[in-house]
């Protein structure tokens, strides 16, 4: 009986503990400037980690930057995209940071309000050189914790024949447009499904936010969650009327499935990222498919922006170091070179007007797009957010709520989880 | 003697019987093994293939060559190898004699002890992952072989198998030999382990593939590639942000199979030999 | 060890402090690293259970406020959180029997004797353990294909017209249980069989000549003296079960409608989503749940040998 009356002590000891400490209020403080860096050449031990192919890749420019500083050595260490989050998180815990580390579009937001994340060094790189959603990722209550990296977009991929069939000769630019076309691919394209949309689940908000924007709606307006604004559900409503019109299929399909589908013309078009390009031309694909932009509405934006950040950490041995290696992988040669070695599109405006990437048709498509993309407000709750968004998108497409009662949903969660600051 | 015949017959018809249902059941269980092996001798584009495929088109043997230039191999399975070896034999002799003392040596803190021990297996991994980051930092183990391996040297899922086996010893063995003289330890090593031996076998061959497997916490632990082991370095090279390689990932999995099926098979035989009871009593 | 060996010469060799000591020695080594590497993380995820801990906590994490049981309370008012406990409720009550019911027969089948190719059958019947779960879900998603899968073809042939097994919100749970069964039978099967190995083969001996039937030997012998083993895969199994969570993270994750959804995928996300404190009060619901069902398992299986 005793001892685990002592063991109830001790943890009632710890707990006593922890809440003598409490939460001290700093609360959001106001925009900060990082330090400028040192003059000259970087030098000594630069730690980078980065994920999948990118990490696997790196060491081609590392090596490169090292030919142009000579006194500096870039070791980067390639981490698994599956899990990649929960060990950067166990690393900041654990102060066992590297100095640098590629980081999700989406994450910026969690990991600076930790307080882990290093400011960008004012002198470091010009905003006005990338697109403006992609640089937008990394600015959490004004200031600037990352700079972004490369850049994807969503987009239209459809089946070349069934357009060709249905009579299709230019992309649609509306809504209705959008709609009859679908209906087109359907109805004379000999599809079973015109589009695939995903039907909800995790990142069925990529698919969805943009038709929002589209409509001019948003997530949040910088002072308060407006998910059930009426662009929203009309947007949804929008969602809804491709299941309700049976011109996409209510299941959710599994990774694989989506291209020998869409090659075959049982399903005339899905909404991705560049990524595809390789996977369909993988399975024999290229030029069976053509591309089409988002169509576009009042709003100002037409697309989801993603990709990858960099940013430095707070505990950084060689904070000057590492964001040099940073600005060097922002030079519009480096990102071409980048481009060419793992096919990442570059999040620098000016590397768009190389002959590599200028003169791709279907790459085109997707730079004049990124003009116009926006990405989900930078606050570190969004990833909860955007699950609970995820599940009522998955009720829209089963039929089981309506458009109106899931907005309404989606703002009665976002607004109890908050903004995490 | 016809009811003996018939006895008999009825035993070949159930051995016929049992054959059948035994093969039956085989093929449900090993069609998934047999599509990785088969598909890791296929192309990407024939795996990812709609309808599905069970065997090759054409052979490939690209998958593997290719597994073994893009990853480093021999850093990456001898890493692997030491975590799990290290792993599987501390389990074995912690968990052994902890499990021995747990079932058969009444000392004070036992119960408590016993139901601390089951109480961490309840609690899911995930939540205790931070905290063990923070303590393995702390003791210098980030980063090291040594970290992979201290914080599932010693499981409470070995003990309390060990503790469920042993109990099901005598105890009329255990006293005749403290009768004769015999200290615990002499009897632990004459006695408890031989009569363990499937059980000691169970073991062997479960940590070894929870250890061959682990995931999160070697991705955790590692900072830099030469920490990695296979899993890792498997997941990092096959698994993308928006796409699977199923060639390489599938040619992975069997190259990662094979030591754990070794283990295995050597293994299974002592369920059979292992146990000698006839001279108990 | 040499304590040990000097007091065998002394009659105190009974003594209380003596076997203290040698439990405590054999003990030992296991403890020692138990403690550290397991119970201390264990005991610091329960102190963050009761406390407001989130990712942004990490560089400071005695910097949080203490908030009792809220979380706990917060949790069944949680709409996701009660419909994962039901999964999860139906997941274990069914899969937990299911799965050591095929597991025991086929144990007892391959360790009958009668059977030859013993080895080929127990590595066979292993092999879902080891095989890479990427290719179990492609293979499985192939056979449970609506129109075209072979389960639904089978069924076609005796006139019934399958559902759509993982997006039909009735049968994607039932289908996980199916395939949860097929792959862990053979992880608990192993333990079977090194199980039946520690009953003596002189009580079947004697049960034989005492003529009782195959049946009655399984009722009486068999099932009695493999309680601490079927205890064990119990307990186990029923661990595994409530922690279910790679088979919907593959094949469903966790849809259509949450239907698959269980705790443990709950607490996965919110340990993804940074929400430490809340995802360590959700572990420890599901350690509740575990303790209360293995209490109920040791009172099922609790036999003579077991005190």
């Amino acid at each position: 009986m005793t001892r685990p009356t002592r063991l109830l002590a001790a943890v009632l000891a710890v707990t006593l503990l922890a809440s003598a400490c409490g939460r001290d209020d700093d609360g959001g403080g106001a925009a900060e400037e990082g330090a400028q860096l040192d003059q000259g050449k970087a030098s000594g031990e630069i730690t980078v980690w980065a994920m999948g192919t990118e990490g696997e890749k790196l060491s081609v420019l590392a090596e490169d930057f090292m030919k142009e500083n000579p006194d500096a050595r870039v070791t980067v260490t390639p981490v698994p995209w599956d899990g990649a989050h929960n060990k950067i998180s166990t690393a900041i815990a654990g102060q066992e940071t590297p100095d640098v580390s590629m980081l999700g579009t989406t994450w910026i937001g969690e990991f600076a309000n930790t307080g882990a994340l290093d400011v960008v060094p004012s002198d470091l790189v010009s905003e006005q050189d990338f697109f403006p959603g992609a640089w937008e990722t990394g600015v959490v209550d004004g200031t600037s914790y990352s700079v972004p990296w490369y850049v994807e977009t969503r987009l239209l991929f459809v089946n070349r024949a069934a357009a060709e069939k249905a009579g299709i000769t230019e992309a649609p630019a509306t809504w209705e447009d959008l709609h009859a076309a679908v209906t087109a691919l359907r109805t004379k394209g000999g599809a079973k499904w015109g589009i695939y949309l995903q039907p909800g689940q995790t990142g069925a908000w990529q698919t969805v936010m943009p038709f929002v924007w589209q409509n001019g709606g948003d997530i949040h307006d910088g002072t308060r969650f407006v998910l059930d604004a009426a662009p929203n559900v009309e947007a949804l409503a929008y969602y809804e009327s491709f299941y309700a019109d049976g011109l996409s299929t209510r299941d959710r399909l599994r990774e694989g499935e989506p291209e020998p589908k869409l090659l075959s013309g049982e399903i005339a078009s899905f909404v991705s990222g560049p990524w595809h390009i390789g996977l369909l031309n993988e399975l024999g694909g290229e030029g069976k498919f053509e591309l089409w932009p988002m169509p576009a509405g009042p709003g100002e934006y037409t697309s989801f922006i993603g990709g990858s950040n960099l940013s430095v950490f707070k505990e950084a041995d060689n904070r000057d170091g590492a964001w040099k290696f940073v600005s060097y992988l922002m030079r519009p040669d480096v990102q071409v070179r980048w481009y060419q070695t793992v096919s990442d599109l570059p999040a620098v405006q000016a590397a768009w007007d190389d002959p590599v990437l200028a003169d791709d048709p279907l790459l085109a498509t997707f730079g004049d797009q990124l003009d116009t993309a926006k990405a989900p407000p930078p606050i570190p709750t969004w990833e909860q957010i955007a699950a609970g968004v995820d599940t009522e998108l998955e009720k829209i497409a089963k039929g089981a709520t309506s458009p109106e009662a899931a907005a309404t949903a989606m703002q009665e969660q976002a607004s109890a989880i908050g903004t995490g600051n | 003697m016809t009811g003996e015949r018939g006895t008999r017959r009825k035993d070949r018809v159930a051995r016929l019987g049992l054959h059948l249902v035994l093969a039956a059941g085989l093929v449900v269980m090993v069609g998934p093994f047999v599509w990785m092996v088969l598909s890791s001798f296929k192309t990407e584009s024939e795996i990812r293939q709609v309808p599905m495929t069970w065997l090759p088109d054409e052979v490939t043997f690209a998958n593997y060559g290719d597994l073994f230039a893009r990853l480093d191999f021999p850093t990456y399975f001898t890493n692997s190898v030491v975590v799990t070896v290290f792993t599987t034999l501390t389990n074995l002799l912690f968990c052994s004699a902890a499990g021995y003392a747990l079932a058969k040596l009444p000392f004070g803190g036992r119960r408590l002890l016993f139901a601390v021990v089951l109480g961490t297996i309840m609690v899911p991994n995930i939540v205790t992952i931070v905290p063990l980051f923070v303590l393995s930092s702390n003791l210098g183990l980030v980063n090291t072989l040594a970290g992979l391996i201290l914080p599932f040297a010693a499981q409470a899922f070995g003990v309390f198998l060990m503790r469920q086996f042993i109990l099901s010893i005598p105890d009329d063995l255990l006293e005749a030999a403290r009768i004769d003289g015999a200290t615990e330890f002499r009897i632990f090593r004459r006695i408890v382990l031989p009569l363990c031996r499937p059980a000691l076998a169970t073991l062997g061959i479960l940590t070894f593939l929870s250890s061959w497997n682990n995931f999160l916490w070697p991705l955790v632990s590692a900072t830099t590639e030469d920490t990695y082991t296979l899993p890792v370095a498997l997941a990092l090279y096959a698994i993308g942000q928006n796409r699977t390689d199923y060639d390489l990932l599938l040619a992975g999995s069997v190259v990662v199979v094979v030591p754990v099926l070794v283990v295995f098979v050597l293994l299974q035989r002592h369920f059979v030999r292992g146990i000698a009871t006839t001279g108990l009593k | 060890m040499r304590r040990t060996r000097n007091s065998r010469t002394s009659p105190a060799a009974g003594s209380a402090l003596y076997r203290a000591l040698t439990g405590w020695t054999f003990a030992l080594p296991f403890t020692v690293l138990f403690l550290l590497f397991t119970a201390g993380p264990v005991a610091v995820s329960l102190v963050m259970s009761v406390t407001d801990i989130r990712s942004a906590d990490l560089l400071d994490p005695l910097g949080v406020e203490v908030v009792g049981f809220d979380n706990y309370v917060r949790l069944f008012t949680d709409p996701k959180f009660v419909r994962a406990c039901v999964n999860t409720a139906v997941f274990v009550g069914v899969g937990v029997p299911l799965t050591m019911a095929l597991a025991l027969a086929f144990a007892l089948g391959l360790n009958s004797g009668l059977v030859r190719f013993r080895t080929a059958f127990r590595v066979g019947y292993y092999l879902p353990v080891v095989t890479s779960i990427v290719a179990i879900s492609v293979v499985w998603r192939f056979l449970l294909q609506p129109e075209s899968g072979l389960v639904n073809e089978l069924l076609s042939a005796v006139g019934i017209q399958g559902p759509n097994w993982l997006n039909d919100e009735a049968f994607a749970l039932p289908t996980l249980i199916v395939m949860a069964a097929w792959r862990n039978l053979g992880f608990a099967m192993v333990i079977f069989l090194a199980g039946l190995q520690a009953i003596p083969r002189e009580l079947y001996e004697a049960a034989t000549i005492d003529g009782a039937r195959r049946w009655a030997q399984l009722r009486h012998l068999t099932v009695p003296m493999l309680a601490p083993t079927m205890l064990f895969v119990a307990v186990i199994t029923t661990i595994a079960y409530v922690q279910y969570f790679e088979e919907p993270f593959v094949m469903t994750q966790g849809g259509p409608l949450d239907s698959t959804l269980s705790m443990a995928h709950h607490t996965y996300n919110q340990f993804g989503f940074g929400n430490y404190g809340y995802a360590s009060a959700m572990g420890y619901v599901l350690f509740v749940v575990v303790v209360g069902l293995s209490i109920a398992w040791f009172r099922l299986l609790r036999n003579n040998v077991d005190r």
